[in-house]
């Protein structure tokens, strides 16, 4: 315990880097590794949804709104509010939300940072279904 | 030895009860143990229980609007659990009498009751505000309820104070400083190098967080108290969910208990990483720092993994927890675990031999044992001046009662000791975690619990990594909380700063702050 010296063992650590791989990532040249279930920017499945609102009453940051899309209440995804907790999907009884890895969220123009349902809207979700039993 | 067995059999509100037999004072029980008592009694059942248990501290006071009057009350930490003395002062006049002859360390627990509702503690007055912002209008409470928060007109702030003695050479450390991380500010008074005097500021990052809850629903508020922190957050989750769950009278399921120890090890893990290569960059020893910092990213990328987020693991839910421990993800977790298990020989070696290291941290900052208790110092803090409390020993939650652990002491009572506790502890979470991982249960992960809580109160402790951190929860039978507070582990320990910084050279001062681990986000909520 009374030892006084400057320790080897960072010597000998700092030495036997020299030879290793490096710590840090090459990010953004190389793309992130991000684990599996991470909770990046949702995916919405609104053919599931049944207009319920729960997903909106729920939201601890008040990021989701109901809005109209085709006569039907539909949620919108405010981003800049948004703390990715995802108590929506835990929330939602059908299954509308879910997980993706995308994190990259950075805008220079905050106005865009929503997950409006039109973008994804059944109509427009209709044509890959076709195409997907097209494949079987 | 004889003597601390007797200490564990003590029957706190039984002896309390005895002891005040002429008053007939109310003994509650159940979720909170607890006696009502006129204020004027309050000094005379504390040094009772002071004298009885040589443990027991206090730690906190509660102050809530309870309508007509307000409530002060006393939580103690005894040698086993909490018990809490409360009392009531009328809203008119809530006046009452300071504890802080006594308990020293209480002085920062009364003056944040006079700042945020009113409550005057005669001895221990409060001139300006504690907590709040200097353009706050003096007598505006926030925290009772007839506060209208849209009516409040914030004043000018009043001029900065300035000395005219040509002696007294003040020196300012904050609100911003390399040393520190985030917003405080100390005013430290020199005599030459040797400090003489220190004066904290505290609420730079003060967000109402206490009141932001009571206007929120429970399952909302998990998400908010889990914000309190950044660092520590999953700790400030499961302190209020266990509040909660103490009154709905829920028991979580094995396979939650566990997966909410590894969560809170894990974060033991990267917490007690950053602060310690933290303290080496303060220290100038930054080849140590860079190592432990590279060190602590894969167990970041263990929460990731586990929870699905690097820093906001959002896994507390009351009655359990939100996500699976997946199966496959363990041989991983088990193989970083090692990894940092091989490398940490060499650290601990450096932090306690390296010539440099000891002559920066070794006879800085020396806390006795009598005064971590009576300054009411919490985790690593008091452990490194041989106190031994330790939360997860002495009132074991979720499933560190079954899990084989060391409680870390170290008697020396220095920056040394309490950096030595923190290191020591990283070797003792890894073994914790594998033997969760290794010995976890099966069967479901949440019960479902009903939206409104009935009625009640409750009070919970946790050891996070900076010490224990406690929540008092009272419940009015609606959706919301009525009240809840929180005290933080950093709240606690400032005050054995004030003290162990006297005397000391200025130079010495941020090591000294740094080696209890400060958390200002924690401090002002």
């Amino acid at each position: 315990m009374t030892r006084h010296s400057f320790s080897t063992k960072i010597a000998k650590e700092a030495f036997s880097n020299l030879f290793k791989k490096r710590a840090t990532e090459k990010y953004p040249a190389v793309p992130a590794n991000v684990a599996e279930g991470f909770r990046g920017k949702q995916v919405l499945n609104l053919s599931n949804c049944i207009s319920c609102g729960l997903c909106a009453r729920e939201c601890p940051s008040n990021a989701i709104e109901m809005v109209v899309v085709d006569g039907k209440k539909r949620p919108l995804i405010h981003l800049d509010r948004c703390v990715f907790c995802y108590q929506c999907a835990d929330t939602c009884p059908r299954k509308v939300f879910e997980t993706s890895k995308v994190f990259e969220l950075a805008v220079t123009d905050k106005s865009t940072l929503v997950i409006k349902p039109e973008s994804v809207s059944p109509a427009q979700v209709a044509p890959p279904a076709p195409a997907a039993s097209s494949t079987q | 030895m004889t003597q601390t067995e007797n200490i564990q059999e003590l029957d706190i509100p039984k002896l309390v009860g005895a002891s005040f037999k002429a008053d007939n004072l109310p003994i509650q029980t159940g979720a909170m143990s607890a006696v009502q008592a006129p204020p004027t009694k309050v000094h005379d059942i504390l040094k009772v229980i002071l004298d009885a248990d040589k443990k027991s501290a206090l730690t906190t006071i509660s102050c809530l609007d309870l309508g007509e009057n307000l409530g002060v009350y006393y939580h103690m930490r005894l040698t086993k659990g909490y018990f809490t003395i409360k009392t009531e002062v009328p809203k008119t006049d809530p006046k009452t009498q300071t504890i802080t002859d006594l308990l020293p360390g209480a002085s920062f627990a009364e003056l944040e009751g006079t700042d945020l509702l009113g409550v005057t503690y005669e001895g221990n007055l409060l001139s300006g505000h504690f907590m709040l912002s200097e353009n706050w209008p003096i007598g505006v409470y926030p925290l009772r309820k007839d506060v209208n928060m849209a009516e409040v007109k914030l004043v000018p702030s009043p001029p900065q104070e300035e000395t005219d003695d040509p002696n007294v050479y003040k020196l300012t450390i904050g609100p911003q400083h390399p040393a520190l991380i985030e917003p405080e500010k100390l005013s430290v008074t020199v005599e030459g190098e040797i400090v003489t005097n220190v004066e904290p500021r505290l609420g730079y990052v003060h967000r109402g967080i206490e009141k932001a809850t009571e206007s929120r629903t429970y399952l909302r508020d998990i998400y908010l108290v889990e914000r309190v922190c950044g660092i520590c957050n999953p700790s400030h989750a499961r302190v209020f969910v266990a509040a909660v769950e103490k009154i709905l009278g829920v028991d979580v399921p094995p396979r939650a208990k566990y997966i909410r120890t590894v969560a809170l090890e894990l974060n033991r893990l990267h917490s007690h990483l950053l602060t310690l290569g933290h303290a080496c960059l303060e220290m100038g020893f930054d080849t140590l720092f860079q190592y432990l910092w590279r060190d602590r990213e894969p167990i970041m990328d263990l929460i990731e993994l586990t929870t699905g987020n690097r820093v906001y693991g959002s896994l507390m839910a009351i009655g359990g927890v939100r996500r699976d421990l997946n199966p496959d993800h363990i041989p991983k977790i088990k193989a970083t675990l090692e990894t940092l298990r091989s490398k940490l020989p060499g650290y601990r070696d450096t932090y306690q031999n390296d010539k440099s290291l000891r002559l920066r941290m070794q006879g800085v900052g020396v806390l006795s044992r009598d005064d971590a208790r009576i300054l009411c110092c919490v985790g690593p803090v008091a452990r490194g001046s041989g106190l031994e409390i330790d939360v997860r020993k002495d009132e074991p939650y979720e499933a560190y009662g079954e899990i084989p652990f060391k409680e870390i002491v170290y008697k020396e009572g220095d920056a040394w000791a309490r950096m030595n506790v923190r290191m020591d502890e990283v070797g003792e979470s890894i073994s914790m975690i594998e033997y969760a991982l290794d010995h976890l249960p099966t069967g479901p992960i949440k019960v479902t619990v009903p939206r409104i809580v009935p009625a009640g109160e409750s009070t919970a402790a946790i050891e996070a990594p900076r010490g224990e951190l406690f929540y008092y929860v009272k419940s009015n039978g609606t959706q919301n909380p009525d009240r809840v507070k929180v005290r933080t582990p950093t709240y606690a320990n400032l005050p054995s700063f004030l003290k162990t910084a006297i005397g000391q050279n200025y130079a010495d001062c941020p090591v000294n702050f740094v080696s209890l681990d400060p958390c200002f986000s924690c401090t002002d909520r």
